[in-house]
C-alpha cells in the first residue's frame, strides 16, 4: 500500500532521501502547473516550485498533521508565488510578461466555449483561455492564489483560506472579486 | 426580491460547498433574482475556463527538473553547513541576542543625550514642521477609504492608495 502524504513527510522530517524523491514524484507536475498558471512564466515556476520542495525538506518536521498534508504545502508554494511576484513587480511593470497567446489575443466578446464541441470548440477553447491569461495576470496575488486553487486544486473555501492565512468568508471575498475582475478584464478586452 | 445579492455565495453555490440549508437559501434567491442568475451564469463560464488552464501549461524535462532540485537541495544544505561551521557557538538566537542588546543600549544613548536640554525649535525649524504638518493632513483626504478597508482583502487598494481619483474613493468609502 502506498504511504500517504502525511506517513512520507513525517519521513522526510527524518530525513529519509527516498520518502522525499516519492513525495517530489507525487506533487512536482501539481505544484509546477499552479506555480506556472500563478505566475505566468514557465522559469519562474520550475524555481518557485523547486523552491518549495526544498522548504518541504527543511521543515517537514514543523508538519503538525491538523490539516492536511496539501493544504500545508500548497500554503508554502502560494506564499512563495506571491513573494515573488512582490520582489518582481517593478520589473514587470517595465518589461510585461508575453503571453503565449501573443498579440493576437482577440477582440471578441467573452464566451467560453464548451470543450466537448470538437476541434472547432476546442480551437475556441484554446482562445478563450490566451484572453484569460493576461486577465489573469491583473488579479492581485490573493485573488488569483484563490480563484486558481479553487478550480484547479479543488480547495474548498475553507482550505483556501487556511492557504492564505485567511477566514473562509475572506477567502469566498477574494474568489468572488476575484472572478468578478476577470469577467470585468474579459468584457472590456 | 430581496434587496442584499449573496454575492460572494454564488461560486460555493456553483461548487457545491454550502450546506443543505444555505443551498437553499442561495437556489430560492437565484430562482427570483435575474441579476444574480446573470452572475451565476457567467461565473460558471470562468470557473470551466479557468480549470482548461492548467492543461495549457506545458511540463518540463522531468529529468531535468529533478536533477536541478536534488542540486539546489544540496547547495542549500551546504550552505546551511558553512554557516553553522561559522558560528559555532554563536548561532542566530544568541546573534539575534546580541543584535537586540546593541539595539536597546543605542536607544539608551539617545534618549540620554534627548533627556537634557530640548533646545526651542527656530523660526525656520518651525516654519518647516508647519509645512511636514500640512503634508500629513493630505494624508487624511484617503481617511474615508482606509477606514473601511479589511487589510487582508484590499492589500492592493492600500497599496495603490495614491492613485485613487475622487470618484474611486467614494465608490470605495461606500462599497465598504
Amino acid at each position: 500500500m502506498e504511504p500517504s502524504d502525511e506517513e512520507l513527510c513525517k519521513r522526510i522530517a527524518a530525513r529519509d532521501a527516498d520518502a522525499f524523491e516519492l513525495m517530489v514524484d507525487r506533487h512536482q507536475a501539481r505544484a509546477y502547473r499552479l506555480a506556472s498558471s500563478i505566475l505566468g512564466n514557465e522559469a519562474d515556476a520550475r524555481d518557485v516550485s523547486q523552491d518549495a520542495f526544498i522548504r518541504l525538506y527543511e521543515s517537514a518536521g514543523r508538519f503538525d498533521g491538523r490539516s492536511r498534508f496539501s493544504t500545508w504545502f500548497y500554503r508554502i508554494l502560494v506564499n512563495l508565488c506571491i513573494d515573488h511576484q512582490r520582489r518582481n513587480r517593478w520589473w514587470r511593470r517595465l518589461a510585461p510578461l508575453k503571453t503565449p497567446g501573443g498579440d493576437d489575443a482577440d477582440e471578441h466578446a467573452f464566451d467560453p466555449p464548451s470543450s466537448e464541441a470538437g476541434p472547432e470548440g476546442e480551437a475556441m477553447l484554446k482562445q478563450s483561455i490566451r484572453r484569460l491569461r493576461p486577465a489573469l495576470d491583473k488579479l492581485s496575488s490573493q485573488q488569483r492564489a484563490a480563484v486558481l486553487l479553487q478550480t484547479q486544486e479543488g480547495f474548498t473555501s475553507r482550505e483556501i483560506g487556511e492557504v492564505l492565512k485567511c477566514s473562509e468568508a475572506t477567502a469566498r471575498v477574494h474568489v468572488h472579486r476575484g472572478i468578478a475582475q476577470l469577467r470585468k478584464l474579459l468584457q472590456n478586452d | 426580491m430581496a434587496a442584499i445579492h449573496p454575492e460572494t455565495e454564488i461560486v460555493p453555490y456553483l461548487r457545491g460547498e454550502l450546506s443543505a440549508d444555505e443551498r437553499a437559501r442561495i437556489g430560492a434567491h437565484l430562482d427570483g433574482c435575474a441579476q444574480c442568475r446573470a452572475t451565476a451564469d457567467a461565473s460558471s463560464a470562468i470557473l470551466s475556463s479557468l480549470a482548461s488552464v492548467v492543461d495549457d501549461v506545458r511540463d518540463p524535462d522531468w529529468a531535468t527538473y529533478r536533477a536541478e532540485l536534488r542540486r539546489k537541495l544540496h547547495d542549500a544544505q551546504e550552505s546551511r553547513g558553512r554557516v553553522s561551521a561559522r558560528w559555532p557557538v554563536f548561532g542566530w538566537p544568541s546573534m539575534a541576542m546580541g543584535a537586540a542588546a546593541v539595539a536597546v543600549l543605542a536607544i539608551a544613548i539617545v534618549m540620554h543625550r534627548g533627556a537634557g536640554s530640548v533646545p526651542a525649535p527656530g523660526v525656520d525649524q518651525l516654519e518647516l514642521q508647519q509645512e511636514l504638518s500640512s503634508t500629513d493632513v493630505g494624508l487624511l483626504a484617503n481617511y474615508h477609504v482606509v477606514e473601511h478597508l479589511d487589510l487582508l482583502e484590499n492589500y492592493d487598494v492600500i497599496e495603490h492608495l495614491d492613485e485613487l481619483g475622487p470618484g474611486d474613493r467614494q465608490n470605495h468609502a461606500t462599497q465598504s
